[in-house]
């Protein structure tokens, strides 16, 4: 089983301006004393188009992970502005906080963020040319999406029997698609979720 | 008999593999396969046994479940206790469950589920060996051990004193093992397996007893469980899946000689679970009937692949009754209520079903007592043991024992009431750390988190710890809490349009969801994209390089691998240390404001630490030697060096002297000059009582205690007078100016400039420390003095500023450290469970005086995450005996009663049983008188007898000490009636 359990993520200063620093105070607890660090990252979505524009806005470490539960905030830059395609700069967009240990992700949250103006001026006529200043972004921070994988903890490679997608809210926006199943042969899974091995 | 199927008892349609009702009745516990990973959770027994409260919504049914088992689970298991929770798997692991201590409902982060876990249980071992699924799980009786067996062939013995430790692993089975139970009466184990085996192991050596394979010969591998079980006056073992003439039958195995000549027929599928009705019965008596003796007798349920159910009594030769077609698939266990009558039984079609018998249908249940009666007739008395599951394996057999036992768990009790039923929860939303409330924390958390880099320049977050793991004392508050607001972290980013309160945000992202959520019923290509982000693990993220971050970590802040252990240390040193500085500060106001007037310093001093231990006279004096550095020339000659600051002269001043009834000593300096000489005034008053004596040189320092007044003057003389006034003796010439002076009792101590201390018996005017340095302590260290004091029994006690309190002792004439603020066994001895109610108010003392909060300290120890266990029992042995032995070179007899019980509870929880029976054996002295014993009969005036009669109570709590307890407490009667 996971070692570590993120008990809840808290998103800080939110809503704020589009400029303002990702805050996160995360909660989490784990089992034992970890050897090694955890990483965490932010990755911003910048296009739902392709990751092409998916932007990692920090990575940290963090340790050394005793037994018990641990908090701490993470806190990274708003994301580059000049990377996110200009059409996709308003609207509907994605804030993904991933960890990984050992260089594997047993643990994905997301947030829905939508960038939108506060004028009602602007909102009625976006200007073409996003206006960065002028836009308040807003992360639904009362539906995180968690996506945990199994993942090898221990140091010794042991052959993983199985990787597991658990969604605790299959019944909201997952398309039925994506729903991921254990039942499936290995073969069949997405490639990329076998990738740390 | 009444059959219930209660639906709600489901793992949503995913079979149920195993069923267990916790001893106490109030709850049972479900084992099997979940959405995508094995499953645990844990029911509410109420609306199972009662209607109206299935009927009732305050009622929870469900009270926890646990994912956290990566493949289906195929057993639970509760210990006889109740505290533990075991469960077995296919995943390998077996899992042991505790509740945790506090208790708030909480969700799984992210779950839209909106059931809460109303009790929280969690994974407090992990026991890995077995390498394939782990299919049976079995708590020894009194739960000294926990075995499991697997389809490894193997069956793991785990100490479950000791997790993870393993005792044996049983190896002897060819084939898949898949039931295992432990004989009532603790002398065997028996384990049924795919290989036409069932195999009966000894405890004493874990070798194998028997191994009965005739009727299982013709047995095929199909059945998923064997799940045999062993009648509760252990003279029967009644296994699953055996054949008898091409015919399912489970096999009824003699324990004389493991016969195996009976067995229950009937059921047309293979028998998986066989389970024991835990009482024994007999004959219930009807009324008008002759009463005839009858035989108690047994009675056990049979659940087959043939989705039926029979239960038997073994008094009778047809079943007492047969349920066919019970559920769709084959039964998977079987588990009985304590008081007998009640029976839940869980299917592979994921139901469960209870069945409710009266006592007219199954017999009058022995008590304990009857019970007790037929094990002590079959096994003999030697062998028989107490059925009584709470108690621990050992025979009571002393009375007093037995009253002391009582009376602890009756201590117990109203604790495990509370923990037991799922009503009487006290969510307990204060979780304070360190004095902090987690909220406090949480505001500041960005700015107090350690932040670091690492070799290759990356940023790395020590994360805050706020709460060890296995004390369980965590805050629900965290869970589903408002994040904080902008304005208590973030306040630099903050703009004038986003510092709306909470409800304003809130509603905000409310509006903001129904604004878009609509647009989600039509299917959107771009939020299809963006769902699938959610769920698929990220290739080595490509594309942009992460934006440097503009976060300034000053170099001060980097701190090495300090670790969570470290920070809250230093945090508990400050806090300790603060109370001294309270108690130095008014007086080194004094020193500054010089000219003052006496008596606002008195006020002062008066207000700032009001004390309240009557017997101990603490005139604290602040005193600073010069600093070393300063004078590197004096270097040389270190002795000389040590030099204490003397007291500045005063115009006037006042002192309170004694505590119980309040005395002043009032100083005014140069009243008259009479031919030359200047007069110095000393007056002395105690409710409305007074005297005055003048004395010719300036008066520097003043003091009394209860009995003498002593007087330091500039012209280095120290005059003692009684507290009539009288001169008790001549001025003392002192061989260097005073720096401080105290008086307790009879005694006298002098701390003079030249860093030498003197102590005094002015009644039998003897010297008890005569010119002693304390080069010893200051050499060497940069620390000055900071506080000195006099004990009531005439000790000397200097405290240092690095933290270090030494006394002098006189007999020995050394310096004793008897107190270290930065001890690290101060910090992490952990005692908090050998001390009562009374104790924990501490004690009071020069002991306690010096060490100022060490309760506290030992508060700490239970933060310090990763000391592993032997090492922190360690550190609090030698804590208590640092203690014990200050106590004493103080002269402090209460304190040494104090610590000197702690320490005996100590010792019998840890289980020390050489160093109690050494405590025990100079307590009791020689029980003959020889005049070639140095043994003393008292200690501190305590008489050390009585003092083991106090103890004695102490060691009774511990069975395992019984035999010391009666060895003592005979011969202790002994001396009494001498």
């Amino acid at each position: 089983m996971a070692k570590v359990q993120v008990l809840n993520v808290a998103v800080l200063d939110n809503p704020s301006p589009f400029g303002n620093p990702f805050q996160f105070e995360i909660t989490f607890e784990c089992m034992e004393d970890l050897p090694e660090d955890l990483e965490w990252k932010i990755i911003y979505v910048g296009s739902a188009e392709s990751e092409e524009y998916d932007q990692v806005l920090d990575s940290v470490l963090v340790g050394p992970v005793p037994a018990g539960r641990h908090m701490f905030v993470f806190q990274a830059d708003a994301p580059n502005t000049g990377l996110i395609p200009e059409s996709d700069a308003v609207g509907v967009t994605v804030v993904l906080i991933t960890c990984t240990y050992r260089g594997q992700e047993f643990i994905r949250i997301g947030y829905y963020v939508n960038n939108e103006y506060t004028d009602p001026e602007l909102r009625e006529n976006p200007p073409v040319k996003p206006n960065y200043t002028q836009l308040q972004r807003n992360i639904l921070a009362s539906n995180p999406r968690v996506t945990r994988f199994h993942i090898n903890w221990e140091a010794t490679m042991d052959k993983m029997e199985d990787s597991e997608n658990v969604d605790p809210a299959p019944n909201t926006m997952l398309p039925p698609t994506s729903m991921p199943s254990k039942a499936q042969p290995l073969g069949l899974m997405p490639d990329n979720s076998m990738d740390c091995l | 008999m009444k059959l219930l199927k209660p639906s709600w008892v489901n793992h949503n349609g995913k079979p149920i593999f195993s069923v267990d009702i916790h001893p106490d009745g109030t709850k049972f516990a479900t084992g099997g396969q979940g959405e995508d990973s094995g499953k645990v959770v844990i029911w509410n027994m109420a609306p199972v046994l009662r209607e109206e409260d299935e009927k009732n919504e305050n009622i929870p049914k469900l009270l926890c479940q646990m994912d956290n088992h990566l493949a289906c689970v195929n057993c639970v298991r509760w210990s006889n206790n109740g505290l533990y929770l075991a469960s077995g798997g296919d995943d390998k692991l077996v899992m042991v469950w505790k509740r945790a201590a506090f208790i708030g409902p909480s969700t799984v982060f992210g779950s839209s589920s909106k059931l809460a876990n109303v009790e929280q249980w969690r994974c407090v071992m992990i026991l890995r060996n077995h390498t394939g699924d782990v299919m049976d799980v079995a708590w020894s009786p009194h739960d000294v051990w926990l075995a499991s067996c697997s389809v490894d062939n193997t069956i793991v013995i785990w100490n479950a004193r000791k997790f993870p430790e393993i005792v044996m692993t049983l190896k002897g089975h060819t084939g898949l093992v898949k039931g295992l139970t432990w004989d009532p009466v603790g002398k065997y184990i028996a384990s049924q397996a795919d290989d036409h085996s069932l195999k009966v192991w000894r405890t004493m050596d874990w070798q194998m007893e028997t191994n009965i394979t005739k009727p299982f010969s013709e047995c095929g591998g199909t059945t998923h469980v064997l799940r045999l079980s062993w009648s509760p006056d252990g003279q029967y073992l009644v296994s699953a899946h055996a054949m008898n003439n091409s015919g399912p039958t489970a096999q009824i195995i003699e324990r004389d000689g493991w016969k195996t000549n009976m067995d229950f027929v009937g059921h047309r599928k293979a028998v998986t679970v066989v389970k024991f009705n835990p009482k024994i019965f007999k004959k219930k008596q009807k009324n008008g009937s002759t009463p005839k003796p009858s035989c108690p007798y047994c009675c056990c349920a049979v659940g087959s692949k043939d989705r039926s159910l029979s239960v038997w009594l073994t008094s009778l030769k047809r079943p007492l009754v047969v349920i066919h077609d019970l559920f769709d698939k084959s039964i998977m266990d079987i588990t009985w209520t304590l008081n007998g009558l009640g029976l839940l039984v869980c299917s592979m079609d994921g139901t469960v079903a209870f069945l409710d018998f009266s006592q007219d249908e199954l017999g009058d249940p022995l008590n304990e007592e009857e019970k007790n009666a037929i094990h002590q007739n079959i096994y003999g008395k030697s062998l028989a043991i107490t059925m009584e599951s709470h108690l621990s394996s050992t025979i009571i057999e002393n009375p007093e024992m037995l009253k002391y036992q009582q009376e602890r768990q009756g201590n117990q009790n109203p604790n495990g009431a509370q923990g037991s039923g799922p009503e009487n929860q006290t969510p307990k939303l204060t979780n304070v750390l360190n004095g902090e409330s987690l909220e406090d924390i949480r505001k500041n958390l960005l700015k107090k988190q350690v932040e670091t880099r690492t070799a290759d320049g990356r940023r790395r977050i020590t994360p805050l710890c706020i709460a060890q793991l296995d004390t369980g004392d965590f805050s629900p508050a965290l869970f589903n809490s408002v994040p904080i607001l902008p304005g208590s972290s973030a306040s630099t980013q903050l703009t004038p349009q986003i510092s709306s309160d909470s409800s304003t945000a809130n509603s905000l992202v409310y509006m903001y969801v129904t604004s878009y959520f609509p647009a989600l019923s039509q299917p959107m290509e771009p939020m299809k994209a963006l769902d699938s982000r959610f769920t698929e693990r990220s290739k080595a993220t490509p594309g942009v390089t992460s934006v440097p971050l503009t976060i300034g970590i000053t170099p001060l802040d980097r701190v090495k691998d300090s670790s969570s252990v470290k920070e809250p240390k230093v945090k508990d040193e400050t806090s300790s240390d603060s109370e001294d500085k309270i108690m130095a500060k008014p007086l080194s106001m004094a020193k500054r404001k010089g000219e003052m007037e006496g008596a606002e310093v008195v006020e002062k001093r008066k207000k700032g630490r009001p004390r309240k231990d009557s017997f101990i006279r603490t005139h604290v004096m602040s005193v600073r030697i010069k600093d070393k550095t300063k004078e590197p020339s004096r270097l040389i000659t270190p002795v000389a060096v040590l030099k204490l600051p003397t007291p500045s002269i005063q115009k006037s001043f006042s002192t309170q002297v004694s505590t119980d009834a309040i005395a002043y000593l009032e100083v005014e300096n140069e009243v008259s000059v009479v031919s030359g000489a200047r007069l110095s005034q000393l007056k002395w008053s105690r409710d409305g009582r007074e005297w005055d004596t003048l004395l010719t040189s300036r008066i520097t320092i003043a003091t009394g205690s209860s009995d003498i007044v002593a007087v330091a003057c500039e012209d280095r003389t120290l005059s003692v007078f009684t507290t009539c006034g009288r001169r008790l003796i001549p001025s003392i010439m002192l061989p260097a100016p005073l720096a401080a002076l105290h008086c307790s009792g009879h005694f006298v101590m002098v701390l003079m400039a030249s860093a030498t201390l003197s102590v005094w018996d002015v009644q039998k005017q003897t010297a008890l420390v005569k010119n002693e340095s304390l080069n010893p302590i200051l050499s060497g260290t940069d620390a000055t003095v900071s506080q000195s004091f006099l004990t009531q029994q005439g000790v000397a006690v200097v405290s240092l500023s690095n933290g270090k309190t030494y006394c002098f002792n006189s007999s020995l004439e050394t310096w004793n450290l008897i107190a270290d603020k930065q001890d690290s066994l101060v910090q992490c001895a952990d005692f908090r469970n050998c001390l009562t109610s009374q104790d924990a108010l501490g004690s009071m003392g020069p002991l306690a005086l010096t060490q100022g909060r060490n309760l506290s300290a030992g508060r700490l120890a239970s933060r310090l995450s990763s000391t592993p266990h032997h090492l922190q029992q360690g550190m609090t042995l030698a804590f208590l005996e640092n203690q014990l032995s200050s106590a004493l070179m103080l002269l402090s007899a209460s304190e040494y009663r104090h610590w000197l019980l702690i320490y005996a509870r100590f010792l019998v929880n840890e289980g020390y049983e050489m160093r109690l029976r050494e405590l025990c054996q100079d307590l009791l002295g020689p029980v003959h008188k020889s005049s070639s014993s140095s043994w003393e009969p008292t200690v501190l005036g305590l008489r050390k007898r009585d003092l083991l009669t106090e103890v004695l109570p102490v060691i009774g709590q511990n069975l395992r000490f019984q035999r010391l307890f009666t060895e003592y407490q005979d011969q202790l009667e002994l001396l009494r009636l001498k």
